[in-house]
Formats: C-alpha cells, sequence, structure tokens
C-alpha cells in the first residue's frame, strides 16, 4: 500500500551550529580566554605507510594571534606540506554527514499527488577578523633544533625536535607560543617518543594579499607506520570535550581505533515528520545521548562507504553530488589517477567526542579489509494526500498510519530522550478522516507512548557479578569433588 | 539441592565446562552489550565448521566424543575473536583450525592453538580477515576479571601461571615505557591495559596446555619470551592485536622445548581414571 515516490535529502547541518576552533594540536595565543577549541575536522588518508592528514581550522580570532603546534613522527620535507582549499573537507562532509530521508505515501483512494520539495545544503564557516604582523625569532637553545622551516603560501611553518620538553617550552615562549600549563606536561611524553613539532603561524602580508575570509587547511604528508592523531595537545586548552571529525580515505576497507571501541550510530530509524525542521537538533541530542550511553569514551561510525570510481552506487540515498576524482587526490588519496577506475578507494566517517577524563592516550588506528558499507540515514514518511479516505483500504491505511506514527514518536523519544508528550496531536492528526466506529476502536486502544529504555550496562554487570560469585561460593564450599 | 550438586559436580568434572559458560557470557555482553554486529551465518558459519571437523576426526581417527567440547571451545574462540567479510572465510578459519589439529599432532599435542591458527592463516591468506583490538573497550574488564577467576577457582587451571606471566612482563614493559620513561600520566597505562582482548588473550588463549610447555619454569619462560616480543611489536613496530601474532611464531617452539624435559608428559583432558588433579582448563 504504502509507495515511495520519491526522496528527499537534508543535509545536516551539523558542523555550521558548533561555535569552535582546532585542530588535533593545540593553539596558543595572546588573548589565551577566548580560546576554546570544541571541534575539529581532519582528513585522514593511509596507504600502507603513508600517511597525508589534512588539519582544517575554523579558528576565529586575530589572525596574527593564531599559532599552532601538532606532533608529528617525521621531519617533512616542504614538497609535503600543502595548503588545500576548505572546499574539500564541505565535500565530504556533505556527502558523509547523516541523513534525512523523506518518503511519501500513495493515496490508495486514488490521488497521487508526487510532491518535490528541495533542502538546501548548509554547512558552516568561519571567518576571520583583523590581521597583525607576526614574526618568528629563533632563539638558540640548546635542546631545541629547527629542523626546517618553509613559508607556504599563507603560513609560515616551523618544524623543530627537542631534547627535552623544558628547553622546548622555552622556545615556543620566547617566540611567542604561548603555550598552556597543561599542555607542558604533555609536551614530554612527545618529546621523549621522538616525535617532532609542526608549528604553524600565519604569514600575515600574503593573507592580506589573498583576502582571505578565513584560513585554508593545511596537508601534510609523511611516512610511518604509526596510524594515529595526537589528541592530547588538543586537550590543552579547552574546557571540557571536544568534537572531531575524522574523514578517512584508505586503499582497503574501513578504519576502526584499536584502543578506544568504534561504535556505529544508530541508524534507519523512522522519525516523525515534525523533526524535520530541527534535524540538525535531532542528531546533535542523538548523538548526545548515544554518547553517554556508550560511556562516554568510544569512536562513532557515522558513514562507511567503498567510492571507488567503478562503485557506482555510492549512497542510498546521496547526500550531495559525490566528491569526483580531484577532491580525494587533493584530500591526499594520490592512488587515485584520473581516467582509472580501477582503483578502490574507502571513506569512513567517525564522529569522536572526547575528554581529559575518558581519552587519557592518543587515538589509534587500523585500516581493516572490513568493506560493509554504512550510513546514518533517518527516514521521514509523508502521509498520502487528498482527504479522501473513504474506501476500505484508506480506512486501513489510515489504522496503519496511526500506528506507524505511535512507533514513530516512541523512537524518537527512545534515540534522543525527547519528551514524547507532544506527539499525541501528531499520532491523532488523520483520525479525522476515519469512520466514527473506527476512530472508537482507535479511542479504546490509547495511546500507550512509552519510552523504551536499555538495559542500563551497570545492571548487567552487576547481575553478572552476583550469579559469578554465587557460583564460586557455591563450588568451592565443597571440597574436591570425585568424579562420576 | 542434589541435582544442584549433580550438575556442579558434572561441571567440575572437566575444565573445559567453565571455559564453555566464561566463553558464552563473553560473546553475549560483546553482542547485546557492546553491539557487535552478529551476522548468524558468520556463527552458523563457525560452529559448523568445527563440530563438522572434529566430528570427521571423531569417526575416522578415533578421537573421543568428548573432543567437541574443545571444538566448541576453538569456535568459541574464532567468534570472540575474529572478523571478516564473509560467512566463507569463518568457516575456512574453522576448518583449518581443527584440520591444523590433525595435521600437526606431536606427542598428543599440536603446533598452533587452534583459534589463533585460524584467524592468522585466514588474515594472511585472504586479507579479509582481521582482529579488533579496541572491540572490548576497556568497561568490560569487569566481566574479564569475573571470567577469570571464576575459571581459576573453578577449574583448577595449571596453566594459569602462564597467562599471569605473560601478562605482568607485558605489563611491567608497558609501565616502564609509558610513565617511567615518556612520562605519561597513570591512566594512559591503564587503558593500554585495560583492554578486554589483552585480558582474553592472556586467560584464554596463551594458557593452552596443549600448545604450552610441559615442564612449569620453560613454560613460564616461554610466556615471558611472548610478552616481551609483544610488547616489542606493539611499540616499535606498531603491530594491532601483537599478541596474537606473535604467539603464532611462538607455539611451534614448544615441542622442541618439550624435548628438553622428556620425562615430564604432556597434558591430557580426561582420564579414564581422571580426578580432580587433571582438570584443567583449555584455551581458544
Amino acid at each position: 500500500m504504502k509507495t515511495i515516490l520519491t526522496t528527499l535529502i537534508l543535509a545536516a547541518a551539523l558542523l555550521g551550529g558548533l561555535n569552535a576552533s582546532a585542530f588535533c594540536g593545540f593553539y596558543v595565543a595572546k588573548a589565551d580566554a577566548s580560546l576554546f577549541n570544541n571541534k575539529s575536522e581532519v582528513i585522514m588518508v593511509r596507504n600502507g605507510n603513508r600517511n597525508v592528514i589534512t588539519m582544517s581550522s575554523d579558528f576565529k580570532g586575530d589572525l596574527s594571534e593564531f599559532a599552532m603546534v601538532v606532533p608529528v613522527p617525521t621531519v617533512l620535507a616542504e614538497k609535503d606540506i600543502r595548503v588545500i582549499e576548505r572546499r574539500i573537507f564541505d565535500v565530504l562532509n556533505d556527502y558523509s554527514a547523516p541523513r534525512l530521508v523523506n518518503y511519501y505515501d500513495n493515496n490508495p483512494c486514488g490521488y497521487d499527488l508526487r510532491r518535490y520539495e528541495d533542502y538546501p545544503s548548509m554547512s558552516g564557516m568561519a571567518v576571520s577578523e583583523s590581521l597583525s604582523e607576526m614574526d618568528i625569532k629563533t632563539v638558540a637553545k640548546s635542546s631545541v633544533r629547527i629542523e626546517a622551516q618553509y613559508d607556504i603560501d599563507e603560513y609560515k611553518i616551523i618544524i623543530l625536535s627537542a631534547k627535552e620538553s623544558d628547553g622546548l617550552q622555552l622556545w615556543l615562549k620566547a617566540n611567542g607560543y604561548k603555550v598552556p600549563e597543561t599542555a607542558r606536561q604533555v609536551l614530554e611524553p612527545y618529546v621523549r617518543s621522538n616525535m617532532k613539532f609542526f608549528l604553524v603561524k600565519v604569514n600575515l602580508e600574503k593573507v592580506k594579499n589573498r583576502n582571505s575570509e578565513y584560513l585554508r587547511p593545511i596537508q601534510i604528508r609523511f611516512d610511518h607506520a604509526k596510524f594515529m592523531l595526537p589528541l592530547r595537545l588538543g586537550m590543552a586548552n579547552s574546557n571540557g570535550s571536544q568534537d572531531m571529525i575524522v574523514y578517512a580515505l584508505t586503499t582497503e576497507g574501513r578504519v576502526e581505533c584499536t584502543n578506544y571501541r568504534t561504535v556505529k550510530m544508530p541508524t534507519d530509524r523512522n522519525i516523525p515528520l515534525y523533526v524535520e525542521p530541527k534535524f540538525g537538533d535531532f542528531y546533535k541530542s542523538l548523538f548526545e545521548k548515544t554518547y553517554k550511553q556508550e560511556g562516554r569514551n568510544a569512536v562513532f561510525l557515522e558513514y562507511a562507504w567503498n567510492v571507488s570510481p567503478y562503485n557506482a552506487v555510492k549512497c542510498d540515498p546521496c547526500v550531495g553530488p559525490p566528491p569526483v576524482n580531484y577532491d580525494f587526490v587533493e584530500a591526499g588519496a594520490d592512488w587515485i589517477t584520473q581516467g582509472n577506475f580501477n582503483q578502490t578507494i574507502f571513506f569512513t566517517r567517525l564522529h569522536v567526542r572526547y575528554s581529559r577524563d575518558k581519552f587519557p592516550s592518543d587515538l589509534q588506528f587500523q585500516v581493516t579489509p572490513n568493506n560493509e558499507n554504512f550510513q546514518c540515514r533517518y527516514v521521514m514518511t509523508y502521509p498520502a494526500s487528498g482527504s479522501d479516505f473513504t474506501c476500505d483500504a484508506g480506512q486501513e491505511y489510515l489504522v496503519d498510519l496511526y500506528n506507524r506514527r505511535k512507533k514513530e514518536v516512541d523512537e524518537l523519544a527512545a534515540l534522543t530522550g525527547w519528551s514524547a508528550a507532544n506527539g499525541s496531536t501528531y499520532i491523532r492528526e488523520y483520525n479525522k478522516y476515519l469512520t466514527p466506529k473506527r476512530r472508537e476502536n482507535l479511542r479504546n486502544e490509547g495511546i500507550p507512548v512509552t519510552i523504551q529504555k536499555n538495559l542500563p550496562r551497570k545492571w548487567f554487570v552487576s547481575v553478572a557479578l552476583l550469579i559469578s560469585l554465587t557460583l564460586i561460593l557455591l563450588v568451592t564450599k565443597r571440597p574436591a569433588l570425585a568424579e562420576n | 539441592m542434589h541435582t544442584l550438586r549433580n550438575t556442579l559436580q558434572w561441571l567440575r568434572s572437566d575444565g573445559r565446562h567453565f571455559q564453555i559458560i566464561a566463553q558464552i557470557s563473553f560473546l553475549c555482553y560483546g553482542v547485546l552489550l557492546l553491539g557487535w554486529d552478529a551476522d548468524w551465518k558468520n556463527y552458523l558459519a563457525i560452529f559448523s565448521g568445527v563440530l563438522l571437523a572434529q566430528g570427521l576426526a571423531i569417526r575416522f581417527a578415533g578421537f573421543p566424543i568428548d573432543s567437541l567440547k574443545s571444538a566448541l571451545i576453538t569456535g568459541l574462540g574464532l567468534s570472540l575473536l575474529m572478523k571478516a567479510n564473509s560467512p566463507w572465510l569463518f568457516l575456512f578459519a574453522a576448518l583449518m583450525a581443527i584440520g591444523m589439529k590433525f595435521l600437526t599432532k606431536l606427542n598428543g599435542k599440536h603446533l598452533w592453538n587452534p583459534a589463533n591458527f585460524g584467524i592468522v592463516i585466514a588474515a594472511a591468506l585472504s586479507g579479509d580477515a582481521w582482529i579488533s583490538p579496541g572491540q572490548w573497550g576497556s568497561s568490560a574488564l569487569i566481566i574479564f576479571i569475573i571470567g577469570t577467576a571464576g575459571l581459576a577457582v573453578l577449574s583448577n587451571i595449571k596453566r594459569l601461571e602462564t597467562g599471569v606471566a605473560f601478562l605482568i612482563t607485558f605489563a611491567a614493559l608497558e609501565y616502564v615505557r609509558t610513565v617511567l620513561y615518556l612520562g605519561w600520566e597513570h591512566d594512559v597505562f591503564l587503558l593500554k591495559l585495560t583492554n578486554g582482548s589483552l585480558w582474553l588473550f592472556s586467560f584464554f588463549m596463551i594458557t593452552d596446555p596443549m600448545t604450552t610447555p610441559n615442564h612449569r619454569k620453560l613454560r613460564v619462560t616461554w610466556a615471558i619470551a611472548v610478552g616481551v616480543v609483544s610488547f616489542y611489536m606493539a611499540n616499535f613496530h606498531f603491530i594491532n592485536g601483537a599478541p596474537f601474532w606473535t604467539l603464532f611464531f611462538f607455539t611451534p617452539f614448544t615441542p622442541l622445548l618439550d624435548r628438553l624435559t622428556p620425562r615430564i608428559q604432556s597434558f591430557v583432558w580426561r582420564k579414564a581414571t581422571s580426578s580432580q588433579k587433571h582438570i584443567q582448563h583449555q584455551s581458544i
């Protein structure tokens, strides 16, 4: 009876609403108070031991105050550092974002009005303000060595190696990088691990020339067996938790975290129509609830798909035009060449909300051969159009609709924790077209809007503990038993 | 009360019973509470594979009927550890795991731990199977402690020292490197140590009496060596799931080590006149 007429998609504006700025490194600035890094985006490409990491900043503030420190495993050559367009992040984000899908019912009594609507895709954009001169002084410190120094587009880049963290900290201070106190303790392990420090400041003259509105992402490329993101420095100047979206591209399959759990977000759920205008809020609540439910220390999978040129269907349905080969190459997937349709490229999107207490260690990853596709998809089904539901099939349809909407409201409450109370009008909306007798039957059933609660994990643990202890006690009470 | 006692008596008559219970609990925990992808086709492939292979061995090679319990343990081990893209790979791993036991039989023991062999062979040959070291998270630790403690008390594991020696070596080296040398805080070290995969390995895989040396001191030394190499591979070569790969290269040395101590008999699950002292647990 229910027919899919058309499918429209609303790209989630998840990244737009959050006020934030961060890389996986930390920002240091003169006005330390206003700098909170609550959200960052990273493109991570892995091919064998080759890593290409692109970090996007939506830094807001005086560009002369922008300074960033990222630990990297090797000294990078100038050709291994690029500045790319922010557009690539938007393309990857739009394509992999959690999506809302609309379906339309057919009127079983014969009316069939197709409706086409279009939803604009929204995405956030960072705006920079004033610019000022920045200069890099070199303080000769025996424990710090400048391994390389490059001017690349609008950035001034220095790569440092250090023998001990105190010297490094002095150097950073003398050169205008205000290191937060909390970052200091974290510098030490990176120095000891023989990591290098990738320092970035803005070359203000060039920014003025370009009349740039925001900082463009920096891309670095290096060969190393380590496949990780240094989170800990990023926690240095942040209050509470921060969000990070990772877009990972590999030649093989899904990327998963090896030192924290990688958990799929709930997907393919039917939700009520009234969620549509607040889909962004819906997903935020859903994420918040899932994050808490999983113990606040999991990494969430939001999208995983084989996006290879040979693979025609890359999403079901697609949020926007798929990234083209050029976009993947720009993102660092350099094994993709124009015109060659045989290469594999697998796209994973991970969402991490991390805080110091739940994520003590940097994120470590592995590329798995897992090529199962996954997307976050939430379904809205519009009722049939028209007001003539007098035929028998129409009446049955209305009863089905009523029951379906009950389920949708319950689902919404279970997913987001939103109150199910305001769903009752929505559930009954089409009851007016029912014959009085059928309406009476439905009324007798009532509206059992219940919030389904998942069994809390601690209950399971407690029960398991009790049963085990009882078993152990019972058995050990008796000395060794002779066998039958 | 009598029925309960009889049941318990039966349960205690073979260490593998408790191991099966512990592993089933872990699997339920993973599937129900950690939300693992649980495709029944994969489990069907694993269990039909191990039981079929073991069944053939019972029918044609004269193995005791209760060796099906060992096959079940191997099947549960594969279910807990292995991930793959296709049910056929699970079937392949299951057949390889059990098949290896009969093909590499030496003095009643075999060269590899069956589940370990199945996973490593499937992953290395097909490139479509893998291990997810992060799948347990660190909150699963309590479940493992219960399982392990229960197992230790209930089934009188004699190979427990193998797991403990491995875990202590691995933990000590991690502590020295992570906290003392690199200067990370203690919770960074704890996160590494509370990984469920590490515990599963320590108490349900490396403890397999069929692939560990017969002599106790050799066994402990051997476990320490596995710990050192696993630590090295994990920290300096960034191998994910390093203990599983390391074990694969260490168990074949067991027959050589056993030659050094020819007077000590190999482990036997149940003897005809078995009493409590023979009751052991197997590993996955």
